[in-house]
Parts: structure tokens; sequence; C-alpha cells
């Protein structure tokens, strides 16, 4: 009785890191859905000017008031050019749409597979799913970059081939989360209750243990998203990515580093603050998730 | 006083506090007022309101109360003690007429533990799993008395050997989890006691603990009250506790203090409705059903036995070993043991949730041991069972309706208008409220949890149900409440029942007949009356002689108790040769040790499993 007197206590914090998550993915959802059409310039044609440094800032509000009274011979490059003329700016919001989409889909299809192999070997616990475990443990041992480059390497450039390599590496993350849930949940009394009410194995495992042991896969979603970002922006960096001139920040870093012995900083350094950011808001959304709901 | 109570270390070894000299009648403690306030949604909430009660030295004072109303807030607050974020809104708790909660904290630290010490409910999460037991017992000795390490090391092995401890030189090395649950409560009983308070505030000492040892411990701790001339403010919510050691008796309701009288009075004579209320059951005694019933049997097991391999290991845990028993249409089997006994893993292979390792189930003529699963799926309808803890077996995402869907939707062919109308029926035949189809389990109380639970099980109309403990985690009142509801269900519907569990007189309430369980083994059967009254197994003996029945008029510490059971029960790996009992009986003899006891009849519906007590020896 002890315990169900005192009154629960409730998160005093503000939890701004929880926000300031919330809005950064906010954010990098709509440049994916309108971003390649906002930009002054197209994504993927090149302008005359080739390696033009963004502007300083004394000159910025001069460029904002050109381009509300529409005095200027051609909109600014607010980021610069790259050395094929590439607007900078308009490639850095244009790359959402790319990235958010291969992260998104590959988390969802790892999500769906894990979660579904992770109730199995949770569940059913025999040879066959014990050795599900061990060919995960074998896929995670190596590094998530390595495994992904060498996949994507064997089965060919392509944007579905990038999916399916990220889906690949990270599908034992949720296979691990998920079965140490159910082996939780299956231990619990409703699911004796079920098999005492004549409810076949497959449906408690379905309907009573799978809905009670999503919450941890879920939260990991938010985080595994950030990193297939940062994962397809990597391999983009060393050739195994999406092709130019697709809008995509790893490989505008890789373009753009040729340079920066030049001096020319600005191709590389804004599309890496951007994948910093995202990664970073992801992360933090994943982190606040967890607090908030796990064990819940 | 004010003098010594700056230079605590002053003052030890002076004996009694000279200020209260001559003045006995004065109380020990006296609360006046005293109120706990938590913030909360809708403005602050006071767990405790207004509390004021005295404690004389040397009396043994209970405090009672349903869950929430603000025992172990109240016990913690006479300490100056509130858990966050709360906080002392006001009143006065005068220790020899000084107020504990104006002085500084050091000097309150002071009093903690040498004046007033206290025993919390779990004893395993109160001791650091990181030091050593002595070493625990020792720093709060040395806390309030000045001395070496070395004399606090002595002062631990002693300590440990008055709370009765066995071996307590080579107990002071072991860590809480080297200690089982009776050994730690008992350490730190004896570390309250290391400083000799004046005033031990016990927070349900015994909860989790089996009757065996719960008896064994609260007699040392009342022994020890005694010894030393201290007061007791034992906060239970068990009536057994209560009535066999306490002097007076504290109601707490809402807050406060609303019955006040010595022990005898408050079980004859209950004056607030929540008193009247959780003695009802007890007041009411007397056998209400037929003492027996001759009927074609339900179920029966044969022989049913049960071992569990240990991972990595050939020995295997005898969890049940041979165990017959046989249920006849409309009876209720108590089925009664320790911890360990094996009672719960009958019930589970009775409903066949566990494999027997060996023996038969025969459930109305058919054997369930050998059945297909698609027969014994449609047997689940016929067959169910109801779990200990109802927090846990109901699942959290599912509405009631769902919950109460879920059994019709596998059994029988309703449309959903004609399940949803079956489902409010079960709610009423359980006396629960039909709007509470919507709802879903969090939120809900224990009692009421069960409720849902026994709905489930009963909506299949079954012909046969093993209750597993289903009251063992409810308060008093919504036990009382549930086992009315079972009484009712049994005389109104005829099904047949295996109530499983550990407390005594809700089995005499609710059965006619009682097997009494120990490692796996029945060692003693009969009907209720044969067995509470003239128990032969000197393990049944034991085990109603620990029960704590709450009947002030034989307390327990009254009346000389026969001896306990000696030692600590065998482990079901590795079972001795003979009787299994045979460590731990005082009647053992040479025979006993090597001759394995067989289950034998006494004619009568008796039967029992100890060749000296058949042949009237003991």
């Amino acid at each position: 009785m002890s315990t169900s007197d005192l009154p629960a206590i409730a998160p005093a914090r503000p939890d701004w890191l929880f926000r300031f998550g919330v809005a950064i993915v906010a954010v990098v959802t709509v440049l994916a859905l309108i971003g390649p059409h906002i930009g002054p310039y197209s994504p993927t044609l090149t302008t005359p000017r080739v390696a033009v440094p963004p502007p300083g800032l004394t000159q910025i509000p001069g460029l904002l008031w050109g381009q509300i009274t529409g005095t200027l011979p051609y909109p600014p490059h607010w980021f610069g050019t790259d050395v094929s003329g590439y607007d900078v700016f308009s490639r850095v919001i244009a790359a959402p749409r790319t990235d958010l989409v291969i992260a998104l889909l590959a988390n969802g299809l790892s999500l769906a597979l894990g979660v579904l192999l992770g109730l199995l070997a949770g569940y059913f616990r025999n040879a066959g799913t014990e050795l599900l475990m061990r060919v995960s443990d074998v896929m995670q041992s190596f590094p998530v970059f390595i495994s992904a480059m060498v996949l994507v390497a064997l089965a060919g450039r392509s944007t579905a081939n990038i999916i399916i390599a990220l889906a690949f590496v990270y599908t034992p993350i949720y296979i691990r989360l998920t079965r140490a849930e159910v082996m939780a949940q299956t231990a619990r009394g409703f699911v004796e209750a079920a098999r005492a009410l004549g409810q076949p194995e497959l449906q408690i495992a379905l309907r009573h243990v799978l809905p009670n042991s999503l919450t941890p896969a879920l939260i990991q979603s938010s985080v595994t998203i950030g990193f297939a970002i940062l994962l397809t922006a990597g391999l983009s960096f060393v050739g195994a990515g999406v092709r130019p001139p697709t809008p995509e920040w790893g490989l505008m870093i890789s373009t753009g580093a040729n340079q920066i012995i030049l001096g020319e900083w600005w191709p590389s350094v804004f599309p890496g603050i951007a994948i910093s950011l995202t990664v970073f808001g992801f992360a933090v959304l994943g982190n606040a998730l967890e607090r908030r709901y796990a064990g819940g | 006083m004010q003098a010594d109570s700056t230079l605590p270390f002053d003052t030890s070894g002076l004996g009694p506090d000279p200020g209260c000299l001559g003045k006995n009648d004065a109380p020990l403690l006296e609360v006046r007022d005293l109120r706990v306030t938590y913030p909360g949604a809708g403005g602050p909430v006071s767990p405790v309101n207004g509390l004021s009660l005295r404690i004389s030295a040397r009396e043994v004072v209970g405090l009672v109360g349903d869950a929430g109303s603000g025992k172990s807030t109240a016990a913690l607050a006479l300490l100056g003690l509130v858990r966050p974020p709360g906080r002392i809104a006001g009143g006065q708790v005068l220790l020899h007429g000084r107020d504990l909660l104006t002085l500084p904290d050091a000097e309150l630290r002071a009093i903690r533990g040498r004046d007033i010490g206290i025993i919390v409910q779990n004893p395993r999460a109160a001791l650091n799993p990181m030091l050593k037991i002595g070493r625990q017992i020792g720093t709060v000795w040395r806390a309030h008395n000045p001395g070496s390490r070395t004399e606090a090391a002595a002062k631990a092995v002693e300590m440990l050997r008055m709370v009765g401890i066995n071996d307590p030189e080579r107990r002071v090395a072991a860590f809480a989890h080297e200690l089982s649950g009776g050994m730690a409560q008992r350490a730190l009983i004896a570390m309250a006691l290391s400083s000799k308070p004046r005033l031990l505030i016990a927070d349900e000492p015994t909860s989790g603990l089996d009757v065996t040892i719960q008896a064994q411990f609260l007699d040392q701790m009342w022994q020890t009250v005694q010894d030393t001339g201290s007061a007791m403010l034992l906060v239970s919510q068990e009536l057994g506790v209560i009535a066999n050691y306490c002097d007076r008796v504290l109601v707490l309701h809402e807050g406060r203090i609303v019955e006040d009288a010595p022990v005898r009075q408050f079980f004859a004579d209950p004056q607030h409705p929540y008193s009247r209320d959780v003695l009802r059951l007890y007041r009411e005694r007397g056998a209400i059903w037929p003492a027996q019933v001759s009927g074609p049997a339900v179920i029966r097991a044969e022989g049913l036995t049960k071992k569990f391999p240990i991972r990595h290991s050939a020995s295997v845990v005898h969890a049940v070993d041979a165990a017959s028993l046989t249920i006849a249409k409309g009876e209720a089997l108590g089925l009664v043991g320790e911890s360990g006994s094996g009672k719960t893993t009958v019930g589970r292979c009775l409903v066949r949730l566990l494999e027997p390792t060996a023996g038969r189930v025969v459930f109305q003529g058919r054997d369930l041991t050998g059945i297909a699963k698609a027969d014994l799926r449609a047997m689940r309808a016929r067959v169910q069972i109801v779990f200990q803890d109802p927090f846990d077996s109901l699942n959290p995402r599912w509405t009631v309706q769902q919950l109460l869907d879920e059994p019709l939707k596998l059994h029988t062919a309703l449309d959903a208008a004609a399940r949803r109308e079956k489902a409010a029926a079960a709610l009423a035949r359980v006396d629960l409220p039909a709007d509470l189809l919507m709802r879903k389990p969090r939120g809900l109380g224990a009692g009421a949890l069960q409720r849902i639970n026994i709905a489930r099980a009963l909506i299949c109309d079954p012909d046969f149900i093993v209750l597993d403990e289903p009251t063992s985690v409810l308060a008093p009142r919504a036990r009382n409440g549930l086992i009315d509801l079972l009484a009712r269900l049994r005389a109104e519907l005829g099904i047949s029942f295996l109530f499983i569990s550990h407390d005594l007189t809700t089995v005499r309430y609710l059965c006619q007949r009682v097997a009494v369980m120990y490692l796996g083994q029945i060692v003693e059967e009969g009907t209720v009356e044969q067995v509470f009254t003239d128990p032969r197994h000197p393990y049944s003996r034991a085990l109603l002689a620990a029960h704590l029945f709450p009947d002030p008029t034989r307390r327990r510490v009254d009346h000389p108790v026969p001896a306990p059971l000696q030692g600590e029960i065998p482990s079901p790996i590795d079972l001795p040769a003979g009787c299994y009992l045979a460590s731990r009986c005082g009647h053992v003899t040479d025979a006993c040790r090597v001759t394995p006891q067989v289950l034998t009849p006494l004619g009568g519906a008796r039967a029992v499993r100890c060749a000296r007590a058949v042949a009237g020896q003991i």
C-alpha cells in the first residue's frame, strides 16, 4: 500500500529539448515535401556563375532589399555556388527529399521486419529463432557503414538498393530490442490468462504480446532515421550512394571537399551543418520520447 | 535535557532520560494535529490530515486503515520524514514532550535511530546491497554510540544473535542477497534495535513473509519490545497481526484517527464503519457449507508429478510429488501451504497450463494429459483459472469489453450484440457497473480488476475453476468483498473450486475440504473442520499454530505457543531420503529419516502422510 497512496510525480522541468527536436524534424519534413520547389534556382541545373562565395554579413541587408524591390539581375546565391555552378542553398533545401525519403523507407522496412522477427524470436524460442539471433549477431558485429557500403557495391548504386542496404543493417537492432521486450511481456500474467482461455499461440503473440512490445522499437525509430540520413550521406561521400546531380547532402560535401583546399569551404560546410542539425534533431526527439514513454 | 540534546554523545550510557523519570503516565510519544501535504493537480492533497495520537511506554499500538488511508506516510512523518515532493504542513510530534518537528536537522538525525527506530516494508530494498550486514548494523550503532569499529562489529554479532539468526558470526559477513526474506527482515530489526530505541515503528513488517516466518518474527519483535521496555507502533492491514500482538488499536481513515480502542473492544465492538466493514467477515463464523459433498468427481488428479529441469545442470526441481486429489461437483477444496510448497504448480497442472511430468488429470471422465490440442482448447471453456496478481493478468491495452469478449469469441458463436449483452451481465454478476466496459484496466483498483478476472473466468459457464491466491494482494476491505462474492457465486452456480491460498482464515470460510502441501507432497487432507480443529500431521500443526487468527481473546503472546519447526525448508532440488519434514520435526525418529512416508487414509475423508500420526504416537 505504501506506494499507492503517494501522488504520481509529474515531470516538472520544461522539456525544451523535446520541442527543439520536434521543430527540427518538422522543418526537415516540410523541406522533404516542398524543398525542391521553393529554392531560388533549380537544384539540378547549373548557373553560369561558378564558385561564387556566399555574401558577407554586411551585404545581406542590401541583397534582401534588392530581392524585395526586384532590382537584382539574378536571385542571390545565399550559400554561394559550387565548382560546377550549382546554387548550394537550393540544393541544401532540396536534399531532404532524397535523404529523408531514403531514411524513412529504410527505417520503415527494418522496423517492420525487425519487429516481426523479434516477436518470433522472443515468443517462440527454439533452434530456428536461436539461429536467427546468431545471424543477427554476426550482422551486428560488422560496422554498419562497411556493411552498407559492401551491400550497395554488390547490388549496384540505385536508390532502391541503398534503401534495402540500410534496412538490412538496421534490422538486427529492431530484432534485438523487440525480442527483449517480447520476452518480458510473455512472462506476464495476461499471456498465461489468454492461454488458459484457449487462445491459440500465434494469436496470443500477435494480439497480446505484440501491441505491448512496440514501444522500444518505435522510440528507436527516431534515432535510426537520424542515423540513416547520416549513413546515406556517408555512402554518397565515398561514392557508393546516389548518383550526381541528385541533390543530396553527402554528395554535396564530397564534391565540395576537393575545393576546400582552395579556400572554397561553402559547398561542403552548409550541407554538413544541415546533416548535423537533422541527426541531432532526430536523436534528441528519440531521447525525449524514450524518457516520456518507455516503460509506460 | 536541552543541554544533553545538543551533545548527543554525552547522553549515551546514562540510561533512561532523567527527564521522564517519575512521569510514567505521561505519554512517550504524543502527536498533535499532524498534517502532511503533497502538491496535486487540483490543489494540495493531505494524506495525513490532522493526525493525533498518544503512545505510552511498553505499549504495542496497532495502526490499521484501508489502502490509501495514509498509514505509511504517517509512520514516516513521525520521524519528521516525508517522501518528496510532500512536506509536513503543521502539527507537533512530541517525544518526551519535545517537539521533533522544530528541532534542527542534526538533532533530529540523532534522535532517529537512537530514540525512534523504524522497520520498513520491504526488507531487501531497505538493506544496502553493497555492504555486508554486520557493517550496516555497526554503522547505525556507531552513529549513536561512541565506539570503535571492532566494538561495532561485536555489537552487530550480538544484535543478530538477539533477533534469532543462527550462526551470527558467519552471517555478519553476508550481503543482503545472501539472506532469505525472513533473515533480511530480522537484520533490519537488529539494525533498528541496535541503539535500544524507546519507540519502534514497524510499517507492515511482515508483508510478503510466509506465515511460519511471520509468526516467529513478530514473536521475536514483541519479546524484544517487552525486554527492552520500549513501545511499538505496528502499522498493518492484517487483522491477525493486530489481534495477536497489539494492546490498543488506532484506525486511520482519510489521514486522521477515527477510532482508538483497546484491542479486545475493537474486535468485539468496532465503532467506525470501516472497522465494522473489515471485521464483519471475521465475526460471522461457522460453517456455511454442507460439511461434505458426495457426488461425481468433476476433476481428479492421480499421481500428479511435476519436475522442472534446471538449465545447464542435471538436477531437477521437484515441484510436485505424486499429488492426488478429487473435487466433487459443487465442492470447494482448499490447497494450503507455504510458498514453494507446489500448490500453484498443482493448480496450473490441473488446467494444463503446465504439462505434468507424470500422472493423470481426469476431467469429467476424460484424461486431459493425453488430449489433442484442439480438444484441449475447447475444454478451456469448461476449466478456468484466476491468477494471483490482478494488475498483471489483464492486457493493459484492452478495454474491459474486449477482455470479456475474448473468451466469448473463442468459445461461442454469439454475434457482437449478444456478446455485449453477455459482457454486461457478467460484470453485473460480479457487482461491477456496466459503464466499466469502455474502461481500460489502468486506473482500476485491485479489487475491481480481480472481479473482472473472475467475470472473465465465469463468462463461459465453466464446471471447474482454480483460484490461485485471488485475494492475496488485496487490502482487507476489498478482500472481504471478494470473498463474499466468491461465497455467493459458489452458492448460486454450483461450480467446483480449487482454492489455493496461504490464508487459512479465508480457506476456512470458503471451502469444505482442505489439503495441506509441504515440499510438493500433500501431507494431510480432510474436511476443514477436521484439519483446523485437530490437525494430525506435524507440519499442519505448525502451520496452524503459526497462523494468526484475528481473535484477541486467544492472543499468541498470552499463551505458550507450540515450538515452531526448526531450521529452514530443505531445497526442492536435493530432497531428504525419508520424511521431508524429518530435519525440522520435533517428533522425529530414526525411522522417519530413512523411510519415505505415504499418504494413509484414516477414514472419514481424512488422510495423513506420517506413520507416527497414523499409529497414534503423536
